[in-house]
């Protein structure tokens, strides 16, 4: 669900500013004496498609990768290393398949401890070859695909939810807000587009019904470009739901929430699973009336933890605009690295790798408990919060225990 | 509820149906009198509503008065490719002519990219947000405007093919190009007067749609495909048959959306248009030359 098709955008811009940032990268390269005279470094690469079609939400989870370098390497770098500073290696993937492992490849072998990225899930289930080969712990970023840690792999390891964990602990949070507001929901609707993406949602939506105790009424998948959803919402109006859970990318989302706001749909709640508009800032600032009170279940930060507080401070002062959910993934897996490179105190691949197995991080800034792999590389706590749009923001209202604020539900909007 | 959906699938259906008519007229008239199928003409679509979207955003100008300017704006842009970059290639072989359309609409998508990103735009009308209950069927106004408002500028146009000169011109290079030529009338100045008001039709298309729908810079694909069906299926050239065919696409749209599984509501669409393809090559309503 990262690798929305959503946004071409930016092209000249990012690849002017990849350059600038390649040419700082190549001046530090160019004075490694200076640098190593000071202290050892650790060479870290990432690979982002930050040209291309993705470049906007690419530099977005660059943004954190940054501030979070930045942050160690000014706090005295990596200290069992004797205070390494991370030298960071970049990669643009323009969100090709060929450009991810050849960049991949090179970055190993200019000798990096580990590989970041590469935001879609189609470049990096060709590249998860390439370090495993290289035996090159990688961390996957924004990556949601269901399948990216099968297979045996020693070397890849995912912070983030998954697909299924998005779609499953989502409905889980939704319902468990129902039973708390004695509003059970029964009757569930489904409406996806009909790519990888959406249909894996919805696979799972439709799977997960016996467990979460309710009923799939109606799944509609869509073609994402289609000009006209009344027929399809008035379907699935006549099969009564409870709940009608959106997964698109941002025009046909918005184009479904409008109709289904004039439909009159009876349901208790409209609610995005991973969706692309209904938790994004742009898309409420533009529809403010529409937008209160809808539901997302996304990867997030935690709202009560203080250091997520600084964290958004230090972000805002850097790049003058709010973090985004991009960014905190970009900035929690660097310090998931981090935190391995002090336990490895080596700058060993396969001590790093270790490292990263064993990792039981709970000073972090996302909605979960500590950050744990199992054998295939997937974090046993990741979860996605749910998330309402309240006041024209998107706040966290469940699991209950990160809620900075009470959910609105039934929503009474929908309802009527 | 059947009842109620079946009506609610037939209003929307209609409603989009025109705006595909207006596209399709377009295509039509431009394939009837040049004989090339014009792959811009999505890009094109793109374009009108960038224009729409940014006076909008800039002069705060409403769309429905914005249609105003784009309509004869893209009635210049259509005469001016067709003069620059068409006409030069009239005696290219055919595949040429088709990959010049392609390429055009390559070009004009990627420079939306450049100048405007991919993000979507979104522009509020006056009446955005309108709606009406008709028996169990919600109806929307933008859209009822959009369709009424094709609906309008296609009759306008048949009635300018009938009446006018160049009309009658128009119709007479379609049906017969050397005897038009023959007869006196200046071929390439119509054939640009064609090409530009086929611009100009889908350009009024885009203004009309862009309170209800987004902007980005491939919104136009969708509608150029649906297009080449409905003139396909109204006959190649037949501008009658596009303004027909585009309310049957949008009905069987609409009603293989509500009565189908699954995003089959396409493969209906495009199974009309392999069985017209095979069983009546030139359209239900008949091939097309200057009808």
């Amino acid at each position: 669900m990262r690798e929305r098709a959503r946004g071409r955008r930016g092209v000249t811009i990012s690849r002017r500013v990849f350059l600038e940032m390649a040419g700082a990268a190549a001046a530090v390269a160019s004075f490694p004496v200076v640098i190593r005279a000071q202290a050892r470094e650790v060479k870290v690469g990432y690979i982002l498609p930050v040209t291309g079609p993705l470049a906007f939400e690419a530099a977005l989870a660059l943004n954190g990768v940054l501030l979070a370098v930045d942050e160690i390497n000014a706090a005295g770098g990596i200290k069992s290393l004797g205070g390494a500073k991370i030298t960071l290696l970049p990669g643009d993937t323009q969100n090709k398949v060929e450009l991810g492992n050849s960049e991949a490849a090179r970055l190993i072998d200019q000798g990096i401890v580990a590989l970041i990225g590469p935001f879609s899930s189609l470049v990096a289930y060709s590249v998860r070859q390439v370090t495993e080969k290289n035996k090159t712990p990688f961390l996957l970023l924004a990556a949601v695909a269901d399948n990216l840690c099968e297979g045996g792999l020693r070397y890849i390891f995912r912070m983030q939810p998954n697909g299924k964990g998005m779609a499953t602990l989502t409905v889980t949070n939704m319902v468990e807000m129902a039973k708390a507001a004695s509003t059970p929901i029964r009757r569930v609707a489904m409406m996806h587009e009909d790519g990888n993406f959406g249909t894996t949602m919805g696979n799972h939506v439709e799977a997960f019904a016996k467990t979460a105790g309710y009923e799939l009424v109606q799944r509609v998948p869509y073609n994402l470009k289609s000009p006209d959803f009344t027929a399809e919402l008035a379907k699935v109006r006549a099969a009564k739901p409870d709940l009608l859970v959106i997964s698109g990318y941002y025009g046909d989302s918005k184009l479904i929430a409008e109709t289904a706001a004039k439909l009159r749909m009876g349901i208790h709640a409209l609610v995005g699973l991973a969706n692309a508009a209904y938790s994004n800032p742009k898309f409420i600032g533009e529809n403010r009336e529409l937008t209160e009170d809808l539901f997302d279940g996304n990867y997030w930060h935690n709202p009560t933890s203080a250091r997520a507080k600084a964290v958004f401070a230090a972000y805002q002062k850097r790049f003058n605009a709010i973090m985004a959910n991009h960014s905190v993934q970009g900035y929690q897996v660097t310090y998931v690295l981090k935190d391995a490179l002090e336990r490895a105190a080596s700058t060993d691949r396969e001590k790093v790798r270790d490292a990263l197995a064993k990792t039981n991080l709970a000073d972090h800034i996302l909605t979960q408990d500590a950050i744990k792999f199992d054998d295939t590389g997937e974090n046993v706590n990741a979860s996605p919060a749910l998330l309402q749009v309240q006041g024209g923001k998107p706040v966290v209202v469940g699991p209950a225990r990160y809620a900075e604020s009470k959910p609105v539900f039934p929503v009474p909007k929908w309802k009527a | 509820m059947t009842g109620g959906l079946l009506l609610q699938a037939v209003v929307s259906g209609l409603l989009l149906g025109g705006v595909y008519g207006l596209v399709a007229s377009g295509l039509t008239l431009i394939f009837g009198v040049l004989r090339i199928v014009n792959f811009a003409h999505g890009a094109v679509m793109m374009l009108a509503m960038y224009t729409s979207y940014w006076l909008f955003a800039r002069g705060g100008v409403d769309p429905y008065v914005s249609v105003l300017l784009t309509a004869p704006l893209f009635f210049v842009l259509g005469v001016v490719i067709q003069k620059l970059i068409i006409e030069p290639n009239r005696e290219a072989a055919e595949h040429n002519q088709l990959l010049l359309t392609l390429g055009l609409a390559l070009f004009l998508e990627n420079l939306a990219l450049v100048l405007w990103q991919g993000d979507f735009r979104t522009v509020k009308s006056a009446v955005a947000g309108a709606s009406f209950v008709l028996g169990d069927a919600l109806v929307d106004v933008s859209r009822l405007i959009a369709c009424g408002g094709a609906v309008l500028v296609a009759l306008g146009l048949f009635v300018f093919l009938r009446t006018t000169d160049t009309g009658k011109a128009i119709r007479a290079l379609a049906e017969e190009p050397e005897g038009a030529l023959l007869m006196g009338i200046n071929v390439r100045r119509i054939r640009a007067v064609a090409f530009g008001i086929g611009t100009g039709c889908v350009a009024v298309a885009g203004s009309l749609i862009t309170p209800f729908f987004y902007v980005a810079p491939d919104v136009g694909e969708a509608f150029n495909l649906m297009a080449f069906v409905v003139v396909v299926l109204g006959g190649m050239g037949n501008f009658v048959g596009a303004l027909l065919g585009g309310f049957i696409v949008g009905l069987a749209e609409s009603l293989g959306a509500a009565f189908l599984p699954g995003s089959l509501k396409q493969l209906v669409v495009f199974a009309i248009f392999a069985a017209v393809l095979l069983l009546r090559p030139a359209g239900l309503f008949g091939g097309g030359r200057g009808r």
